[in-house]
Parts: C-alpha cells; structure tokens; sequence
C-alpha cells in the first residue's frame, strides 16, 4: 500500500507577533484524510495562530506549509487553500457580515465563481442540512449567539470543503445547539481540526486529541472514555451529563 | 477572634456606615439608601444616544401596496419625486406633493404614531426659523405684534419650507424606509452604483448594531462607577476615551472580518443576490407615481408661467 | 450639522452632489479592496459614536466627529460620510434625500482639509500633537458650520440671520470637538497608535493600520 499523503504538514513552523517571543516554535502537524481531531491547549498558547497560518493570513517566520500535496507560500497559493479548506471563527459576528443570511451563505460559493441560481441553491441545500431552512431572510445581528454559530458553519460548509477547521465551535452555546453540533460533526464525513476547551465535547466529536505547550504540538493517546466523580447542586434530580 | 467580634458593640461600627437604627434599637449597617440616591442621580443625567437604545427598523415589516412593489422603482420615484418638490415654488405645487406623500404613506399602511415620531425631528429646526425668518425677512409686513414685524414674505418662506421638509420626509419614510436596506443595496447594484460603494453601504450597515452594543456595553461600566455626564473637562475626557476605544475595537474587528472574507474566497469582486421576493405592485406603483409626478410637474410649470 | 430638505435652492443642492460626487469618487479610487472592510466598519464606528450626547450647560448636542473620521480615512472621509447619511436618513429620517449631497460636502470636505492639514502634527510630541488634535477638533466644525453658513446665504441671501444665529450656536460645538478631538487622539497614541494612517512610514492615503503580516493588497506587488 502506497502511503497515504498528508492533507496538511507542518514542519518547523515559527510565528511572533510583532514585539514579541515567538508563540509557535519550531511546530510540526501531519493531518491525513479522514482524520477528527482535537485540539485542546491553554487561552494564549497560539491554537488560532495556527489555523491562521494553515489558512495562509499570516506567514510565519520560518518552516514549510505544505497543504493538499503542494507547498504553499505566495498569496496565490493560499487562494486555492482557502477554496478547499473551511475556517469556522472564534467570534461568529466577525463571520456573518451580510445583512441576511442566505446572503451570507451565498458570500463564499459566488466567489467561487457559482451563478446566482446555483449558489442561492447551494446555500438553501445548506442551510436545510443544518436544519436552517427557516433562517434565510432572517437578519444577522439579530440571532442568538448559538443561531449565529450554526448559521457561520453553513457560510463555510456551502463552500463544500475538503477540510474544516473549527476555532472554539463549542463556545457560549446551549445544550440545544450543542448536541445540534456534535450531530452535524458526526454526520459530516469530512476532516476536521477543532480547538476547545470542553473534553466532553471533543470525546464525543473527535478520534484524537493534540494539546499545544511551549509553541509546540504534542498528541495525546486515543480519546479513553472514563467517568469523572463531582458534585453540584440538585443532584439528586435526575439528569444527564 | 470570632468571639472578640461578635463582642462588638453596634455603635463601634465605621462612621460612615449610613444605617437605620432597627424596632429593637440595633443599628444595622443598611447601604442601600447611598446607592438609591446613585441610581437616580445618574437617571437624572443618562448619557443619551438618540434613539436609545435599540435601533430599529419599524416600517421595513408590512405586506401592503408599496411594500409589494419593486425597490429600484420605489428609489428611482423617491428621487425624482424630491427633487421636484425641493425645487418647487408655487404653494398649491407644494400642497399638491404633500399630498401625494401623504397617499403613499397611507398605501404604506405604517402606523401612524410611529410616522409622526419621524416627522418630529425636524420640528425643533421648524420651529427655528418660524422665529426668526418672519421676523428677519424684508418685506410688506403679514401682521403686527406689538413692536414685532411678521413680513408676509417671511411666512410664505416659512410655510414653503415646512411643507417641502414633511413632504421629502414622508416620501423618504414610504418608499425608502419599508425597503431592508439589504434590498436596497441589491437596488442600487443593479442601478448601477458603483459595487464598492454599495459594499461600503452594506458592511457599515451591518456593524452598527454590533458596534452601538458594544458602545452600550461601554457607557454601562462607566455608569457603573458612577460617571455622570456634565458640562466638564472630565466628562468631554471621558466620552472622548468611550469614542477612541469605539474606533480602537472596529478597526481590530474590521481586521478580523477581512480575514474572513478571505477565507471564504473574497478576490475584490462585489456578487449581490439581486432581487430575491416576488414584486407584484410594480405596474401599479409606477402608474400612480408617474401621475403624480406629471401633475405635479404640471402645477409647477403652469404657476410659473402665469403671474 | 444637517440641513433639512426645503431650505436650499436647486442650484446649491445641484453643486453640492456635484461635490460630493466627485469627493467620493476620489475616495472609493484611493481604497483597494482590502482597505472598503476597514473604510466600512469605521464608517459604523462614526455613525454610532455621533449618536452620542455631550452636555453644554442646560442643553446636550451630539458629537460631530468629522476630524476624528478625516485623521483616520482621509479622501475616504467622503464615501464613509456619505454612507453614514445615507443610513441616517434610512434608519432615523435624519437629513434626507436631495441634501444629501450638500450634507457630505459639509462634513467631508472639512474633514479631508484637517487631514492635510494636521495629520503631520500627530506624531510629534505630545504637546503638539494635543494642539493639533484640538485644533482638528475645531477647525473640521468652524469649516462645517462656515460652508453650512455658506450654503445657506447662496441659496437665499435673506437667511443671512439665520445662517449667523447658527454659526454662532455651533462655536460651544467647535470647543468641545476640539477637546475631545484631543483626548481622542491621545487615547488612540497609547493605546493603539497604528491606527493612525502613516504611523511607521506606512502609505498614509492607506487610511491607516496594514492588516496583517501578509501584504494582501490587490494592487499590490507581489514580491
């Protein structure tokens, strides 16, 4: 059997932000097709440094990026990675920037050079996958904070991309939407790469976990199910964790 | 230890403790009283920003005549419709226009309290040169108060002006305002506006309820310790810091949705859905209009002409 | 520093699209498309930022902001003010349809005057710096209230008293802009000074901070 070529490597990688030590040192990242992994690392450790560099915003210092069997350098380059690779942001406001959401749907597949017709049908077939039909007229601003999660999955998801990126998707959302998430990652046959805080939410979304210390990647054994003891109020009503 | 301060006596408490001396003559520490007195000093004096503190959108939600109807005709009428009346002179001209935009905001079927409020930011201006016009304006005097000359041709000014401004007003609220302003962009693109204008149109748009929220978030802490505005040095400072950390924090976001747009393929061209709900008023609409602009056209020539 | 529609005469509202047209053509040319995001959110930024209140003894007025929008923008003072009206004619039925032109003349050209004028000054010490804030502060609203005047007597020499009465009203305005103007600027020096276009020796008719390491300018060379 031929090995299989990685879908992203990272070799050697260094990044400071201006005026400061470097934040990723000498990183390495090997993802192949199909893999789901977690990502789990301190508040200021460089986890969105790092998407930012796959998705080609920001050059790092030194090392090699090579995405989808090619190395990437030049802004032209990266063009052709953002086609394929789908970046899901921390703050859903940043990503919502059209006034409805079909509209901002749409942003990403007419850009992709999609007709009016074919990219208003993308986005609608979206927008039903993840349950949002109802939300196409609907204003941006004016949704909660789990609806505009679930709304920027789709801007990126309509792009139909090979590989998605997920920065904190689990953030200030609702149980609601929360298992609306983990079923749409699990339903999704594509390969991802989210960072979280939650372990609950990484167990029950991802195959692997990496933590990042001192600008570096490290990977964790295989997700282990296990039971933790604790305590809170009201406990003796039932529930579920 | 414990013990030493449960011995306390009530009266060895710190001065400054305002408290109600309880039914049994304790005196318990109550700081309720000082931040009651807060509260209302700093609703006495808020830090308004008019219309506070949601912006809305109220004539954009309908389903009658006007609201059926195309909005590229619907801004193609409003401009020409205004720019009529703004240049008219003759007064049956001007009662004849307001009339028409008095028709179009009933068709609108708005609410009529709500079109009214609208109305009434300009009456502070109105009631402006109603002072000072008629009695500013050279001309054979209209009436005489006291030692006061109200000149006829002050008044006539005066009443030409205020219907001109409710005119252009009432047309600005039936046709332009009960359109989204996402449907107006699409409008405009399509009547060829330059994309990166109506870009610039949509995405300021956008921000501004993100931005006015995060404003609201800012005046609340500073409410919170107990900034009340004022004719100071300290007040000006304040807003003047409250404005420059608004620009600091849209630029820093302004960054962040540009990455976005990357992302998701941006490469400097401006796509527009265009016109996505049916329209079906729009031969209607454009019969009514076009009537209204020839008599109006008409009035106007035909005053003109005759002394 | 609005003028409401029915007072101005077909040829000052004539001239003053005309302007304004031409003002916002110049500026939509100096922004690539990288820049219209930044240009955009600004423009909320302003628009938001000039709803607010500022006391004057009894009675309140609200900030005018058109130095602060010219130090930032530049020539793109004149789109991002004209888009700023044309939302608060949408959104509050503030100004109108046909003053529209005149009003961005107003409060841009005044605002692109100040950029050139003062934007040297922001990056000398402080005290020059202050005094050139305060006087952008105060210059964009004297040359607002000026060309507001202006318009008015051109339109109808009659409302010469009326143009003067708000001239005169507008001098308390003048004052705490400048002030605020400062302290603004001073704000943004300590805490975010690339912001400010030209900071770092960065092509000024940028309009300000590069957006990140990787130069992403359309127009620009690719190394």
């Amino acid at each position: 059997m031929e090995p299989k070529q990685p879908i992203i490597n990272l070799e050697g990688i260094y990044y400071s932000y201006p005026g400061t030590p470097p934040i990723l040192k000498d990183l390495g990242l090997t993802i192949f097709k199909g893999n789901r992994i977690g990502l789990v690392a301190p508040n200021g450790s460089g986890k969105t440094t790092l998407f930012h560099i796959i998705m080609g915003l920001l050059k790092p210092s030194a090392g090699r990026v090579n995405i989808l069997g090619k190395d990437r350098q030049t802004e032209q380059d990266f063009k052709d990675v953002r086609r394929r690779i789908g970046l899901l942001f921390q703050d859903a406001d940043d990503q919502l920037f059209s006034p409805t959401v079909l509209e901002d749907v749409a942003f990403g597949p007419l850009n992709l050079g999609k007709s009016k017709e074919e990219a208003i049908a993308t986005s609608r077939k979206t927008l039903e996958f993840l349950g949002l039909d109802d939300f196409e007229d609907r204003i941006t601003y004016k949704l909660s904070g789990g609806e505009k999660r679930l709304v920027s999955l789709a801007t990126v998801l309509a792009m139909e991309p090979e590989v998605l990126l997920l920065d904190e998707p689990g953030n200030a959302l609702d149980s609601g939407m929360r298992s609306r998430l983990i079923d749409v990652l699990n339903h999704l046959s594509i390969t991802f790469m989210l960072i979280s805080h939650e372990f609950d939410f990484i167990a029950e979304t991802t195959e692997r976990i990496f933590s990042m210390e001192h600008g570096k990647l490290f990977q964790d054994d295989e997700v282990h199910v296990h039971t933790h003891r604790h305590s809170h109020r009201v406990g003796r009503q039932p529930h579920e964790h | 230890m414990v013990r030493e301060r449960n011995h306390r006596a009530p009266e060895a408490k710190a001065p400054n403790h305002r408290g109600r001396k309880n039914d049994d003559g304790r005196q318990t520490c109550n700081s309720q009283p000082a931040t009651r007195n807060l509260a209302q000093k700093t609703k006495h004096k808020t830090l308004n920003t008019k219309p506070n503190p949601m912006i809305t959108e109220p004539f954009t939600v309908g389903n009658s005549f006007v609201h059926r109807v195309d909005p590229r005709l619907k801004l193609v009428f409003a401009v020409m419709l205004s720019c009529i009346v703004a240049v008219a002179d003759s007064l049956s001209t001007l009662f004849a226009g307001l009339a028409i935009a008095l028709l179009l905001i009933v068709l609108a079927r708005l609410d009529g309290w709500a079109v009214l409020k609208r109305l009434a930011v300009v009456f502070g201006f109105m009631a402006f040169i109603w002072v000072v016009l008629p009695l500013t304006y050279p001309g054979v005097p209209l009436v005489e108060v006291g030692p006061l000359q109200l000149s006829r041709p002050g008044v006539l000014l005066c009443l030409k002006i205020t219907l001109k401004s409710i005119t252009i007003l009432s047309i600005l609220i039936a046709l332009v305002a009960t359109t989204t302003l996402s449907a107006i962009g699409n409008a405009l693109h399509s009547l060829g506006v330059p994309g990166k204008l109506v870009y610039l149109l949509v995405m300021t748009y956008r921000y501004i309820f993100v931005i006015e929220n995060e404003y609201q978030r800012l005046i609340r802490a500073a409410r919170i310790r107990g900034f009340q505005p004022g004719t100071n040095i300290h007040s000006y400072k304040t807003v003047a810091f409250l404005t420059g950390m608004i620009f600091i924090r849209a630029s820093a976001r302004a960054e962040n949705v540009y990455r976005a747009m990357l992302c998701r393929g941006f490469n400097g061209e401006f796509h527009t859905l265009g016109p996505v709900a049916p329209y079906t008023r729009n031969k209607a609409f454009t019969v009514l209009t076009s009537a209204a602009f020839i008599i109006i056209l008409g009035l106007e020539i035909w005053n003109q002409s005759s002394p | 520093m609005h003028i409401a529609e029915g007072v101005l005469s077909a040829p000052v509202l004539v001239g003053g699209a005309g302007l304004a047209l031409a003002g916002t053509a110049v500026g939509l040319k100096a922004i690539d498309y990288d820049r219209i995001t930044r240009v955009g959110i600004l423009s909320s930024a302003f628009f938001v930022a000039s709803l607010i209140h500022v006391n004057v003894g009894p009675s309140s007025t609200h900030l005018v902001l058109n130095g602060m929008v010219g130090l930032m923008l530049g020539w793109a003072a004149f789109p991002a003010i004209l888009v700023a009206l044309i939302l608060q004619a949408f959104l509050f039925q503030y100004g109108g349809i046909t003053v529209l032109g005149i009003n961005t003349v107003i409060m841009a050209l005044p605002a692109v005057i100040c950029y050139y004028a003062f934007r040297p000054l922001l990056f000398k010490a402080y005290k020059p710096a202050m005094v050139g804030a305060f006087a952008c502060g105060f210059c964009s609203v004297f040359l607002a209230a000026l060309i507001m005047g202006m318009s008015l007597i051109f339109a109808e020499e009659h409302f010469l008293e009326v143009a003067a009465l708000i001239f005169a009203a507008n001098l308390p305005v003048m004052i705490i802009e400048g002030i605020v103007t400062a302290f603004c600027i001073a704000f943004i020096k300590k805490v975010s000074p690339e912001m400010l276009p030209g900071y770092g020796g960065q092509r000024p008719e940028d309009g300000g901070q590069k957006t990140d390491d990787r130069a992403t300018g359309f127009q620009k060379a690719r190394k």
